[in-house]
């Protein structure tokens, strides 16, 4: 995308797509209460479309089977229904997220599980991306896309793979994936993902004040960004979640053909079907950017150069 | 170009300029508080943001705090426009440091506006009342007859068929800075008059729409009044029909002129009238930023300097007509060519090269518009040499001496004229001198001197 023709279109006319964690489980035991959370979310997202006539909002539910749209700013069938008392915006919302949370529940398993399970982070993830994919193939000129992920339930980690493919599809067009993230402890996932497509990562320290937090970090447009001291993440959490077992390793075993990691050694790889052995790796002492070379470098190569001979995977 | 800037800008300049009293009145209507943050630039709109919840006074160091060195102009405009318009309130703490507050008139509407959402004043009416209501395609391309019929109005009176019911002493307040007549001759376009043809369509609304209220005072209207109903009517929905008894007498006239303009379309029904906004008043908010609308455009422009316009305008034809040779008039094309003739006429005319490239760019046809450049770098270049060229003599007023009686006397002249700064050219052959006109009078005092 070249930006000469989208210089028609003002600076800081943005697209921004807010994915919106609705699980449940993460909910019920979390202190702060989801409808107050809401209200805090619904004036912030007022607050982006009053910004500017332009500004276009879409706002995705992620839930723990299934993930939707909830509203789309841009779709005719949302005004008409302003009755005084609040927004337009938020009596369609709260209307879709209803029906979104009624249908999510009837998808859950007839079995309890016995942890808590995760949201579909990168469920929302890929149709954020498809929608800001429309956006671009729409015209010459179109809003700065961005996204925008409020997450709260913990890591998935056998969303791994799903996920990192999405933040790299991300960096590929350019489109920073902002996170706010309320959980008690960082999501690595998200840290990866802002530092990635750069964008910005925040757990807000206190929720009564989520509003404050919001537009003061999340509401700066791209433009204005190249012009204002915003939050930096301090440490990213690099580790890769292994393919076999889906779970956080800190070492593990690379195949050198398809780049796939495992926890424990096999003779051969379960995904490309590679019979050679898989090497271990070294542990080296190496900061977090070189680290994050090797992880994008991982990826580039399945997608360009699948016969390379081993490649060194550090976590 | 900076006319065509500051005609643009000038619109919220008006606001700013307005006393406290009546701005204060002003934000107290939400829909208002809302235009005004939409016209500001986008650190500004960040600002109004991040502080709309805080009682308190706020240090300006502490703002300046988030601002990185690169941006630090950014900031001074973002925070003048914003003390300007009164929408931050300067003071001084204790320690003698300045701080700003969210003007809290216009804190308690915004806020208000964000968490309960806005009501307009009139809600639309229902269908079973209104009949014939046109689509929204019909209703784009009324309001831009409309908008085109007035322009050619405006700028030649005596090639429209169809008459508008603006009065011509209105008519005569918009032509005041854009044509120029001497008596008994054809009013001729004035330097700004051509410019404000090339602007786009939002442009042009808010320059129209900021002479209308500048004359407001004079016909006894109150331009607060007809600032807020202005910017209200921007909120109202494309497309549905409002009913004219909502309005007051005055709004009742003022919706008659905009009709004229093709702001809003006025129907009536068997019992009840009602007016429809257009896509051109609903778009009066958003001019407000220097955003351009998204328009189809219809120029293309070919590397042999021939321009092709597909459009049955007559305005447009007129426009073409400013900078190039229009040859052959088909019913939806245009085609001209820019020559160095055409294209100096429009520069005589005040017309800068910058503005016509601009001009042809933003009005590309789809097809090239996508192509980068959407007018071949040969054309604009050559627009631009073209423009140099006439830029390439500078006249200075001069005096010429020759017939020295001696060479002491010609290069004490010299040197006289050199300590005025004031010498252009010397022949010491054959002692020729030429002097700027200010300092004639100080050689002229040395050779008087020398005799």
């Amino acid at each position: 995308m070249t930006s000469a023709p989208s210089k028609l279109y003002a600076d800081d006319v943005s697209l921004l797509v807010v994915t919106l964690d609705t699980n449940p489980f993460f909910w019920t035991t979390f202190p702060f209460h989801f409808s107050e959370f809401l209200s805090q979310v619904l004036a912030f997202l007022n607050s982006i479309l009053l910004l500017g006539q332009l500004n276009q909002l879409v706002v995705i539910a992620t839930g723990c089977n299934s993930c939707g749209y909830i509203y789309d700013s841009t779709s005719n069938r949302n005004h008409a229904s302003t009755n005084g008392t609040m927004p337009a915006l938020y009596s369609n919302l709260l209307h879709n997220l209803e029906e979104f949370l009624a249908r999510d529940q009837k998808l859950t398993m007839p079995h309890a599980p016995v942890t808590v399970p995760s949201s579909l982070l990168s469920g929302s993830l890929s149709m954020a991306l498809c929608y800001i994919q429309r956006a671009f193939r729409s015209g010459p000129m179109h809003p700065q896309p961005r996204i925008l992920c409020l997450q709260g339930s913990t890591d998935g980690p056998e969303q791994y793979v799903a996920i990192m493919n999405a933040i790299f599809s991300a960096q590929r067009s350019s489109v920073p994936v902002d996170s706010c993230y309320i959980g008690s402890n960082n999501s690595a996932f998200l840290q990866q993902a802002s530092y990635i497509t750069g964008g910005i990562y925040y757990r807000p320290p206190q929720m009564d004040g989520l509003f404050q937090y919001l537009s003061t970090v999340f509401a700066t447009d791209l433009h204005s960004r190249a012009f204002l001291r915003l939050p930096k993440s301090l440490g990213v959490d690099f580790r890769a979640s292994c393919f076999c077992h889906k779970q956080t390793i800190d070492m593990g075993y690379v195949c050198s053909v398809c780049l796939s990691i495992f926890c424990e050694h096999h003779d051969k790889c379960s995904t490309s079907l590679y019979l050679a052995r898989l090497n271990q790796m070294l542990p080296q002492q190496t900061t977090g950017k070189e680290r994050l070379h090797n992880v994008s470098g991982l990826i580039t190569l399945i997608l360009s150069c699948p016969s390379r001979e081993l490649i060194c995977y550090v976590s | 170009m900076p006319e065509v800037r500051i005609i643009a800008k000038n619109f919220m300049d008006m606001v700013a300029s307005m006393p406290a009293i009546k701005l204060d009145k002003l934000y107290q209507n939400g829909f208002i508080c809302e235009a005004i943050l939409r016209s500001l630039p986008p650190l500004a709109k960040k600002y109004v943001l991040q502080l709309l919840h805080i009682d308190g006074p706020v240090s300006a160091k502490l703002l300046e705090e988030w601002v990185l060195p690169d941006g630090l102009s950014k900031h001074k405009v973002a925070i003048d426009r914003l003390v300007q318009l009164r929408v931050f309130v300067e003071a001084l703490d204790r320690k003698n440091e300045k701080t700003y507050k969210v003007n809290s008139t216009y804190q308690r509407s915004l806020q208000k506006l964000l968490v309960h959402g806005g009501t307009l004043p009139r809600e639309s009416m229902p269908s079973n009342i209104t009949v014939r209501l046109p689509t929204l395609e019909d209703l784009e391309t009324y309001a831009l007859e409309q908008w085109e019929c007035f322009l050619l109005q405006l700028i030649s009176p005596s090639h429209v068929e169809k008459t508008l019911n603006i009065s011509s002493s209105l008519m005569k307040v918009f032509q005041r800075r854009l044509l120029s007549q001497r008596d008994k001759e054809a009013p001729k376009l004035t330097e700004s008059g051509f410019q404000f043809l090339l602007m786009d369509t939002n442009a042009q609304l808010w320059y129209i729409i900021r002479e209308y209220i500048s004359n407001s005072e004079e016909r006894g209207v109150d331009a607060g009044d007809l600032i807020s109903f202005m910017l209200e009517l921007s909120f109202h929905v494309i497309g549905e029909a409002y009913n004219i008894n909502t309005l007051t007498d005055f709004q009742r006239n003022i919706i008659k002129d905009l009709a004229d303009l093709g702001l809003v379309k006025l129907q009536q029904g068997r019992k009840e009238s009602w007016f429809i906004p257009t896509k051109l008043a609903t778009n009066l908010s958003v001019s407000l930023t220097e955003s351009s609308s998204r328009k189809e455009g219809f120029v293309v422009v070919e590397t042999n300097f021939r321009v092709y316009a597909y459009s049955t305008s007559k305005l447009h034809c007129e426009i073409l007509r400013l900078f190039s040779r229009v040859e052959y008039q088909l019913p939806n094309l245009i085609v001209g060519a820019i020559t160095k003739e055409s294209l100096y006429n429009a520069l005589e005319n005040g017309i800068t090269a910058e503005q016509i490239v601009s001009f042809l760019r933003q009005n590309a046809h789809p097809r090239v518009a996508q192509r980068i450049p959407a007018v071949p770098e040969n054309v604009t270049d050559q627009i631009r040499l073209w423009e140099s060229d006439l830029n390439r003599v500078e006249m200075t007023e001069a005096y010429y001496y020759d017939e020295f009686p001696s060479r002491d006397v010609f290069e004490g002249a010299c040197d006289c004229a050199r300590e005025w700064n004031g010498l252009l050219w010397e022949n010491s052959k054959k002692m020729h001198l030429v002097v700027k006109s200010e300092v004639h009078s100080y050689v002229r005092d040395f050779l008087r001197r020398q005799k």
